[in-house]
């Protein structure tokens, strides 16, 4: 396995990781108690299809309200086979309200919170 | 009881059985095609101008029981009327977050056209 070339083109057909979209808000975010709360909602939820090794939610910490991944929820699957049956379910689900939306992610990306 | 916390609100997902065709007609939500995290930003503030869009077209605007926060004291105009009624509430905070997404949008879509039915809201006091 090759890491010179094409490391923006990820091989996201089997990728383990999934990034969750539209979820969630910065203000949300700032509250502690609310953030937790996602959180939990989200891990449970994602547990459903598969074990998960890890789901990282960026929050907003000092001075930047506004980075790449805050507003997103990412996770981490054992199997790919998990992560696409994440994918299929939960995509245009309803939570709180809003609709989410889901795609694949890099995992490398995912190791080293490069949102 | 159990000394697990208490919550603020119930679990936030929304029944798995709810028809997801009904939602956001054409807008897809499982997106498995390449994009750029720029892409993907400027695609999920439309859809979510476009969900807001629906909800106020249609005054689906008030939270189900349990997944809203404590109500504030209520206001009254000077004929004794309630005015921060909740669905006055979360109209406003809706619209609000439109009008964010709206100025987003238009900076990160070049041809971006906001929905017919919205307004640029009019300076008022803070």
């Amino acid at each position: 396995m090759s890491m010179m070339a094409g490391t923006t083109n990820t091989n996201t057909e089997t990728s383990r990781v999934l990034c969750l979209m539209n979820m969630i808000t910065t203000e949300e975010l700032m509250n502690e108690l609310d953030a937790d709360e996602i959180l939990e909602d989200v891990q449970e939820e994602c547990a459903k299809y598969g074990p998960v090794v890890e789901v990282k939610m960026p929050r907003p910490t000092g001075g930047s309200r506004q980075n790449n991944g805050i507003g997103k929820i990412y996770v981490k699957y054992e199997k790919a086979e998990s992560a696409m049956k994440a994918l299929a379910a939960l995509a245009g689900r309803k939570f709180a309200d809003r609709t989410v939306v889901v795609t694949v992610f890099g995992e490398e990306y995912f190791d080293v919170n490069a949102w | 009881p159990d000394g697990t916390k208490k919550r603020r609100k119930r679990n936030r997902w929304g029944d798995a059985s709810d028809n997801k065709a009904a939602g956001l007609m054409n807008l897809s939500t499982a997106i498995t095609a390449p994009m750029t995290a720029e892409q993907l930003d400027a695609y999920v503030t439309h859809l979510r101008v476009e969900e807001i869009s629906q909800k106020l077209r249609i005054n689906d605007v008030v939270p189900a029981d349990g997944d809203r926060s404590p109500s504030p004291p209520p206001q009254y105009d000077n004929f004794g009327r309630r005015v921060n009624t909740r669905e006055f509430r979360y109209k406003k905070k809706l619209e609000e977050e439109r009008h964010k997404l709206i100025e987003k949008a238009m900076k990160l879509i070049p041809s971006y056209h906001p929905p017919s039915d919205y307004r640029r809201p009019t300076k008022t006091q803070e």
